[in-house]
């Protein structure tokens, strides 16, 4: 019975692992979400007691998530920006992927930043009394607003889905929600660039924390566009990633390798360009900002373990690295330099935002300040790795569902068309 | 947070701040209005079968959208852009005149001992269409798809008096276990249904002379014939081998019931193009 309905669901002629492995994959991950739950209802119920965060080390594991998530999520609203705007027609083949990616990333972001504020019977006071000084403000109106339109990007997704579309009123709505694809494209796009930004300026501001503050440009400081260009850069290689992993798991080809080569030469091109300004942004800070500000750019990698192999790591290792391999043509066709440089990309990424998290409220502000150490409770840890099992359960159910690459099915049919000369 | 609240304030950037997150709001709220509306358009047009045949079309791959003239060398590698419309297809006139006048009668057997009289058309779905003498045309299983679903039982017919609609389900079977559309070669009215199992058959008035230039005929039918053997090949074969090459025979009468179970469902959908 569950495995006829199971058939039922999943898309005509396309392959799918038996039901009972699924289901085998699928328990691990839902077990450590239901834990993750649990976390969270902790720190809901009884507070930030339930957490190792305080006064000083106010930003933890879970800011660290929110932007390494928003971060790689830019996926999708970049690749919907090059598919719908710029017509980069290869990207239709995993433009569903960066949007179910997407929209992991920022209802991920979302829950964990309600534990974060707490107070879940009041969310809507961020609403409805704003403070309009607060890039905080910014970045949650744009969030929700960000995450209202992967909802509507998601939905034709799954109203493709085999059962869903053989209901004509779904299938036409689809139809016609598909066709206005670009103006939520363009909306998401807007969205992004301004709270990837925000979350960018939201450290540059803090004028309280050298290792942190940034020299403006007109009213923005430098991370607000630092962000927007790493997280644009990172999108693409998490897509790749994301699909090769896919690919991997379900032992099948799913895009075509121009689609891959693709994502990387934009990943590359705008890793360069990320790696170009950071060197310079890094330059003027240690050169110019933290003296002015009295402090020796030294003493910020004098405490262990956040040496100056973190700067060499974030800007060489996880920038330049795969800056390079992605924007070479003869590295970018071999799998076993791509895809490596693309998990790099992300780590890069990933590495940025803990070092303006964790790195920056660390460090000692005044000379009497101690170095502050911080180790997530195991409800902030659970909840952490709950998100990222959501992500892999939704993820999982899409992919089996749905119809997340659009080449899977010519690519499964091996044989081309050929020519049968039946008339001379 | 609205103007009339009293923590609202008429500044720059109060006013920008919203500006934006309404608009955003709006966009998106005009986007869904206007997608709702179009559907609902699109409904009471009676477009929604089209729609679904065009999106079911576009995921088939490029293997299973030869053009009918690739299939009979006249434009080796075309592949189909019309969804099998080739009223709508500017060259389909060109290949027509190319095509050798002296077309030689279909045999009444097709490759690997299917059953294809020249006096029916077919659609690339694996029905046919039979015109009457009476200017009806009778509709049914062609002899590939029969053999597919076996001992099928018709879930659903149409019935009397419905309007038919081209590439949308007339009829849904069930076959191993698994259900499949049987998609309507033409346009017209049901007269009645007679038949049961795969040898059901629906009798149609076109309502006027019958547009048949989208459907199937003469030599064409059997290289289509052979090159749907080979797709069934394919989908039927090891994945990792690909199709292999027969070595002659006639299909089974009632193939569809040693196709390994686990394949039944999308051997069906390919073949009847029911994704």
């Amino acid at each position: 019975m569950s495995e006829r309905l199971d058939e039922g669901l999943t898309p005509r002629g396309l392959p799918r692992a038996p039901l009972r492995r699924f289901v085998l994959w699928l328990v691990p991950w839902t077990a450590l979400l239901g834990v993750g739950l649990y976390a969270g209802y902790r720190c809901l119920a009884y507070g930030l007691n339930e957490t190792n965060l305080d006064n000083r080390f106010a930003f933890g594991l879970w800011i660290y998530l929110d932007l390494t998530v928003i971060a790689l999520g830019a996926g999708a609203f970049f690749t919907g920006l090059l598919l719908y705007v710029l017509r980069k027609r290869e990207l239709k083949a995993v433009i569903n992927s960066a949007v179910v990616l997407g929209f992991i990333c920022y209802s991920g972001a979302v829950a964990i930043l309600m534990i974060d504020v707490g107070q879940p019977l009041r969310a809507w006071f961020t609403f409805w009394h704003p403070n309009v000084h607060s890039m905080l403000t910014e970045v949650t109106f744009c969030l929700t607003c960000y995450l209202v339109v992967l909802a509507f990007e998601y939905l034709p997704i799954v109203l493709r889905n085999r059962k869903l579309s053989r209901l004509p009123s779904l299938l036409l709505f689809e139809h016609q929600l598909h066709k206005l694809m670009v103006v939520f494209a363009l909306v998401g796009a807007f969205l992004s660039f301004f709270h990837q930004g925000s979350l960018g300026g939201l450290y540059g501001v803090l004028q309280g924390r050298p290792f942190a503050f940034r020299e403006a440009l007109a009213v923005w400081p430098s991370t607000f566009f630092l962000f927007i260009l790493s997280a644009a850069a990172a999108g693409p290689s998490f897509v790749l990633a994301t699909t090769w992993i896919a690919s991997k798991l379900s032992s099948r080809a799913l895009v075509r390798p121009e689609v891959y080569e693709l994502l990387g030469r934009v990943s590359g091109r705008l890793l360069v360009l990320y790696v170009l300004l950071k060197s310079v942004d890094t330059l003027v800070w240690l050169n110019h900002t933290s003296p002015q500000l009295g402090i020796h750019p030294a003493r910020f990698y004098a405490f262990d373990p956040f040496g100056t192999w973190v700067l060499f790591a974030e800007i060489v290792a996880l920038g330049l690295l795969p800056a390079l391999v992605l924007t070479s043509a003869r590295w970018r066709r071999d799998p076993r330099f791509l895809v490596p440089a693309a998990f790099l990309a992300c780590a890069g990424v990933a590495l940025n935002r803990f070092i303006m998290t964790v790195q920056t409220l660390a460090l000692p502000t005044l000379p009497f300040d101690p170095f502050l150490t911080y180790l997530p409770s195991w409800q902030e840890t659970m909840s952490f790795l709950g998100v990222v099992a959501y992500g892999v359960v939704l993820y999982s159910l899409s992919f089996r569902y749905l119809n997340l690459f659009p080449q899977e099915r010519e690519l499964l049919a091996s044989e081309e068309v050929t020519h049968v000369p039946l008339v001379a | 947070m609205f103007p009339w609240s009293p923590e609202f304030v008429w500044d720059a950037g109060h006013l920008a701040f919203f500006g934006a997150f309404y608009s955003v709001l709006a966009a998106i709220a005009a986007v869904l209005g206007l997608g709702l509306r179009r559907a609902v358009a699109d409904a009471r047009a009676g477009r929604a079968h089209r729609i679904a045949w065009h999106a079911a079309f576009e995921e088939l791959p490029a293997r299973d959208r030869a053009c009918r003239h690739q299939l009979t060398g006249e434009a080796p590698g075309r592949v189909c852009d019309n969804a099998f419309d080739c009223r709508r297809c500017a060259a389909h006139p060109s290949f027509e005149a190319l095509r050798a006048t002296h077309a030689s009668a279909v045999p009444a057997t097709g490759p690997a001992g299917l059953h294809l009289p020249g006096d029916r058309l077919y659609h690339r779905g694996h029905a046919f269409v039979r015109p009457e003498p009476d200017g009806t045309v009778t509709v049914g299983l062609d002899d590939l798809a029969r053999r597919l679903v076996g001992e099928a039982e018709v879930v659903e017919r149409p019935r009397p008096g419905m309007c038919l609609e081209e590439d949308a389900p007339a009829l849904r079977l069930r076959a191993q276990g698994r259900e499949v559309r049987v998609l309507s070669p033409v346009r017209g009215v049901v007269i009645g249904t007679s038949g049961e199992g795969a040898a059901v058959t629906v009798r149609v008035d076109p309502e006027g002379p019958l547009d048949t230039r989208h459907l199937l005929d003469g030599d064409e039918v059997g290289a289509w014939a052979m090159r749907e053997i080979e797709r069934l090949q394919a989908l039927l074969g090891p994945r990792e081998l690909g199709p292999a090459l027969a070595d002659g025979g006639e299909l089974l009468p009632d193939l569809g019931a040693v196709i390994p179970r686990e394949r039944v469902d999308g051997v069906l959908g390919e073949m009847f193009l029911d994704l």
